[in-house]
């Protein structure tokens, strides 16, 4: 059976840091946080703070005959998949983009649509909810509507694991790709959470900081909420090098476990095997890799229970690896951030400069390691892992080598 | 019914111009399909304030089929 290596050949994003991929990492280097008030029109949200896309209108993408049928989450996706597919010098490459797999993931789907409809039932009483509700809504429709407009004709799905799916979708594209049921898949995951029920839903869960977000430091408060997608190509080396194809980083591996636990918080065992799983998926030691991208999320629990995870598998070599949370800058975007986290990874290897963890104050006495607090930092990488530890005790870690 | 609100209607489903939506059109000339169909059949039950069964989806090819059918309901 074959087992190709498989590169990542193409990215996209659009976040809080700006529209493009160019943006975003400019953003990142740059140590830039997008956290801001929310301007929302909500009296009643707790929540005061999120990382939004600025100014996004849609009409700026998208004829008005498309937009009804596009949710936000469908929006963003489409938009970092066009770049990704553009970027990867695919755009006009019909053949190879009608035989592509297309899997999207999102942590909470299309909530805009939902709720938009849920208000007009039963806050308005009105007795009709609108035609395109069901598949403007569906949680496959950001995959249906990024088939659509980039004409990727291959197995297509939405996948969703919480705040992992991003990281979840990925390694699945790895997996077919790597099992020869397709050379090139466009991955990544999308998601909109900024609507009432939602953020009033946040609110309940009281995770989230109004004052910033402060991964592994003594006065972290929380998470901070945010939006956008990311994507990314990947393709076999022998499709990739027979077109010669611009590579960002081998992705050489990804690890999985899920708790079986505590549906909020993050179990040691689990995210400790995850991270080794992802090691040995990728033939990589722990003296190998250069940088973690954590899942940082700000949280007392979380921030803490990832440095035991690292310590663990790291052992003496822990405090010699660069880890940042680039949560900081993006916000915490659910599924969608686990995307925007691994494409972050893949540039800070292409460019060999580390994304720094921004808002750093004081590390907390449970976080012993080396966080890259808010300066980037230039480094050669030879390997790194990106760490999503999602709600529901859903861990995926994906592991990328540079490419040569 | 009249057919202004009707045209408007079909006019802002089918991003055209009001004075293209004419009784005898049909509505995939419009670029309209079975989507769209069902969209302005809610617009009008909202506008309207009105029940359009199913039953007369497949008899609606024009914009005078709709007329007719919401003449009608109406009566």
């Amino acid at each position: 059976m074959s087992n190709p290596r498989v590169l990542i050949t193409g990215l996209g994003a659009i976040s809080g840091l700006g529209y493009d991929l160019s943006a975003y990492w400019q953003g990142l280097i740059a140590g830039h946080s997008a956290i801001k008030p929310l301007d929302l029109q909500m009296d009643d949200i707790k929540m005061s703070l999120g990382v939004t896309v600025p100014d996004f209108d849609p009409n700026d993408y998208f004829d008005a005959s498309e937009i009804p049928l596009l949710d936000r989450y469908s929006q963003l996706a489409v938009i970092a998949a066009r770049e990704a597919v553009k970027d990867a010098g695919l755009t006009n490459c019909v053949d190879t983009l009608t035989d592509a797999a297309t899997i999207i993931g999102s942590g909470c789907g299309a909530k805009h649509t939902d709720e938009a409809t849920y208000d007009q039932l039963y806050k308005q009483n009105r007795t009709r909810a609108h035609p395109l509700t069901i598949p403007k809504g569906m949680p496959s429709a950001a995959a249906s509507m990024v088939s659509y407009h980039i004409g990727t004709k291959g197995p297509a799905f939405g996948l969703t694991s919480a705040c992992a799916s991003g990281s979840h979708a990925i390694i699945q594209g790895m997996a077919m790709i790597k099992s020869g049921i397709n050379d090139v898949a466009l991955v990544g995951a999308t998601d909109a959470p900024f609507t009432y029920g939602l953020l009033k839903s946040w609110d309940a869960l009281r995770v989230a900081s109004n004052d910033t977000c402060r991964p592994f430091c003594y006065d972290r408060s929380g998470l901070v909420l945010g939006e956008g997608a990311a994507m990314l190509v990947l393709e076999s080396e022998e499709h990739a090098n027979n077109r010669g194809a611009k590579v960002y980083a081998e992705l050489a591996g990804g690890g999985m476990t899920s708790d079986a636990g505590h549906i909020t918080r993050p179990c040691i065992v689990g995210i400790t095997k995850a991270i080794k799983n992802a090691l040995h998926h990728s033939d990589l030691a722990p003296h190998d890799i250069d940088y973690i991208n954590a899942h940082g999320t700000g949280t007392i629990i979380n921030d803490a229970t990832e440095t035991e995870a690292i310590n663990r598998v790291f052992g003496d070599y822990a405090n010699k690896v660069a880890i940042s949370s680039t949560k900081a800058m993006h916000g915490h975007a659910l599924g969608a951030s686990s995307a925007l986290e691994l494409v972050a990874t893949a540039l800070a290897i292409y460019h060999g400069t580390i994304p720094p963890t921004a808002n750093f104050t004081v590390a907390d006495e449970m976080c012993d390691l080396d966080y890259v607090p808010n300066k980037a930092r230039q480094k050669q990488l030879r390997a790194a892992i990106s760490n999503s530890f999602a709600f529901g005790g859903l861990n995926a870690v994906v592991a990328l080598k540079k490419y040569s | 019914m009249s057919l202004d609100i009707v045209a408007e209607i079909i006019a802002k489903t089918a991003h055209c111009k009001i004075e293209d939506v004419k009784p005898d059109v049909e509505l995939k000339t419009l670029g309209l399909g079975s989507l769209d169909t069902i969209t302005i059949l809610f617009e009008l039950e909202e506008a309207f304030d009105i029940e359009i069964p199913n039953e007369i989806i497949p008899e609606i090819t024009t914009v005078n089929d709709i007329l007719n059918n919401l003449d009608k309901i109406n009566h």
